[in-house]
């Protein structure tokens, strides 16, 4: 308790007093941290800590969970996903209130059971999420996966949506707590860009509170210092290249694209798409799926709270009809969105 | 004339009478409420349940007023570690005796049985009901048994109805700014236990329910004057309790992050389900709240049971705010309401 206290007064002393100071985390563990730790309550009154792009359930195509819903009423097929995607609403509603056949696993190496236990039906694997969950199923495709297995992939890429927000001058980013998960895969080096070319201070940060508040001190003590750089407060975990082998077989199955990110549009290289050699293994080419174009949900407000232009109370929506109970938007499903972590940390 | 464009989808659903019961009516949160209110205490109208407390007092003669109360078990799964739900459907009805500040005496056992039930499984369950029923002092002293057809039941679901002897009329009332907060022991141990015995988590840990009848422990507090109220913190754990302790006094509770005792290992499973053990079940802890000059001697008493040895004091009652407020680990402040749903439905 004494050492986060000794941070918190570091901090105060570290802030500029006639500027406000704009830090934004990009990791839903991490702001679910700041916001059941209170720690907002805490930091001096011009220093703002923004949640950002953390929610990779929040940002995946209406089009994507439309086909994945149509797909789950064929009577050949199972899909199986995580969790909070059964849950994210749609304007053809939900995966578990409308699909028939899925199934919900906790992890890639599930669906490989799943595909060996009906190998009379076709598994598609909704596969989405940053770095953290590519890795993943890069590796089960590594490994080898059942002929009656195929990805539907929408993955996303963390330091492209970071450099479309660090180049927004409105939003006036003034440094970057970087996510931990994300980094232990692609490696702090991969920040680099940001202090080298954008000046922004960007810090790796673990996910416990006195954690997340020595990477705030390090980012206020490089913008004091006028020294941008590539911080590490999680070092134990992440290292400077990251986790090289996980790199290698991502990069070996998947080539980047310019994709859709939910209520925001089309990013140029934001996204991760099987490679064509992979094809037989790309549920969109088997299946032939087609783009289904994106419905506006009347009043949510998603897209500006992902890309740190509003917070989630903003929205006219959120706790009075949009609650974890009753969905309205996609950040009000996972526990990685902010909507759910505001509506839950009260 | 209802102008009918401005009627939301919510509102019409009322309108048109189609609102259902859905699982979290029985969690013991704000769905729970809105259901007792809007149904219930429409109809039900006695001055001897209007308080809502965990037991009902009623008057034998002019000396005498006795406990009573109610309970259904539809736990899944119906054996886990720790405990099943024959030992949970005595402790759950002897605790909600004891915190009301009555001796518990007597239960009623109710079975509701699904056919095909297996008859070994029955009898593990009724030799539980007998063990824990002897060691917590109370007698059952009569029962009933029905069976439902294949697929109409869950396995089986138990009621007790317990009585007690009110010795310590507790009223909230007496609750004031300045008390303190206490919690007997460890929290979040019974959800996690149930919620690591359902399968559909797939995780490996040896985390026990806390599922004990707390009389023997609690009695003895009887005896001091500034223990004023008492509530086991079943479903919807501590925070439900103490949220619903502020709206009924109309004072704030403000408690510690750092002095909760937590398991470190339920710790760890709720950081990775994404759970908050304030809000976690549990069945073999109280929350009391006493005077500041009893509150040593309350914890001492405490520490000295064998069920007590982690008990804490967690927090305060105090006039500033009303509502409930956590004092996090770094010093932050947050507020804490009520759930709108139970994360783990049929915990209990
Ligand atoms: S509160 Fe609901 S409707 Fe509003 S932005 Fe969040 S998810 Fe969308």
């Amino acid at each position: 308790m004494n050492r986060s206290k000794d941070i918190i007064r570091h901090i105060k002393s570290l802030v500029p007093k006639d500027k406000q100071v704009r830090i934004m985390n990009v990791c839903g563990s991490h702001e679910h941290t700041i916001a059941f730790s209170g720690m907002r309550s805490l930091m001096p009154e011009n220093l703002e800590i923004i949640p950002g792009p953390g929610c990779p359930v929040c940002v995946c195509p209406e089009s994507d969970i439309i086909n994945a819903i149509e797909l789950s009423k064929r009577d050949d097929v199972i899909l199986v996903t995580y969790g909070d995607m059964l849950r994210v609403p749609s304007v053809k509603g939900s995966i578990r209130a409308d699909g028939k056949n899925y199934k919900m696993i906790s992890s890639p190496f599930e669906a490989i059971e799943i595909a060996k236990d009906n190998p009379d039906k076709r598994i598609v694997f909704f596969s989405i999420g940053f770095e953290t969950t590519t890795a993943p199923t890069a590796a089960i495709i590594e490994m080898g996966v059942p002929e009656n297995l195929s990805i539907l992939s929408s993955h996303r890429l963390t330091p492209t949506i970071m450099e479309i927000l660090v180049k927004d001058t409105e939003l006036g980013i003034d440094g970057f707590i970087a996510p931990g998960h994300v980094s232990a895969i692609v490696g702090a080096n991969a920040w680099n860009v940001f202090s080298e070319k954008y000046r922004i201070p960007t810090v790796v940060a673990g996910f416990e509170a006195e954690n997340l508040l020595l990477g705030i001190a390090e980012i206020l003590k490089q913008l004091k210092e006028g020294k941008p750089a590539t911080g590490n407060v999680y070092a134990g975990v992440v290292k400077a290249e990251g986790n090289v082998q996980a790199q290698k077989i991502m990069d070996k199955f998947f080539e980047v694209a310019d994709v859709n990110w939910r209520g925001i549009g089309n990013i140029p290289g934001s996204g991760l798409e099987l490679r064509v050699e992979y094809s037989k293994k790309d549920t969109k080419k088997v299946f032939g799926l087609a783009e289904v174009k994106e419905s506006k949900i009347p009043g949510c407000i998603c897209g500006n709270i992902i890309l740190g232009k509003a917070y989630p109370n903003a929205c006219k929506l959120f706790k009075k009809v949009c609650t974890p109970r009753t969905p309205k938007g996609p950040c009000m499903v996972s526990m990685e969105g902010s909507c759910n972590i505001w509506f839950k940390a009260g | 004339m209802v102008a009918v464009s401005t009627v939301t989808p919510l509102e019409q659903d009322v309108l048109l009478n189609m609102n259902k019961i859905e699982i979290g009516h029985g969690s013991g949160g704000k769905l729970t409420r809105d259901l007792i209110e809007n149904i219930f205490l429409k109809y039900l109208k006695s001055d001897e349940l209007k308080p809502l407390e965990d037991a009902a007092s009623i008057n034998l003669d002019h000396n005498h007023k006795a406990a009573v109360t109610t309970d259904s078990y539809v736990i899944r799964p119906l054996f886990f570690p720790g405990g099943n739900i024959g030992k949970l459907s005595v402790c759950g009805t002897v605790n909600d005796l004891v915190v009301s500040g009555a001796v518990p005496k007597y239960l009623t056992v109710g079975f509701i049985i699904e056919e095909g039930f297996l008859m070994k499984d029955l009898e593990e369950i009724v030799r539980s009901i007998s063990e824990t029923a002897e060691s917590a002092g109370v007698k059952i002293v009569t029962g009933d048994t029905k069976v439902v057809e294949k697929n109409k039941g869950d396995g089986i679901y138990i009621n007790t109805t317990g009585i007690g002897e009110i010795v310590k009329p507790m009223d909230l009332k007496n609750v004031s700014a300045g008390d303190k907060v206490i919690i007997t022991g460890t929290i979040g141990d019974h959800g996690t236990a149930v919620a690591i015995a359902r399968e559909e988590f797939n995780i490996d840990a040896a985390v026990e329910s806390d599922c004990a009848a707390l009389n023997g422990m609690l009695e003895p507090l009887f005896d001091i004057a500034g223990v004023k109220w008492m509530r086991d913190p079943t479903r919807g754990g501590v925070a439900t309790v103490l949220v619903e302790l502020s709206e009924a006094t109309g004072l704030g509770v403000l408690i510690s992050e750092e002095d909760m005792p937590v398991r470190e290992d339920v710790r760890f499973i709720q950081d990775m389900l994404g759970y908050d053990p304030l809000y976690l079940a549990n069945e073999g802890k109280a929350i009391i709240i006493t005077s500041a000059e009893s509150s040593d001697r309350v914890l001492e008493m405490l520490k000295g049971h064998p069920l007590g040895k982690d008990a804490a004091l967690i927090g305060n009652i105090t006039a500033d705010f009303k509502g409930l407020r956590l004092k996090t680990i770094i010093g932050g402040e947050r507020v804490l309401d009520m759930l709108e749903e139970d994360t783990l439905p049929r915990i209990c």
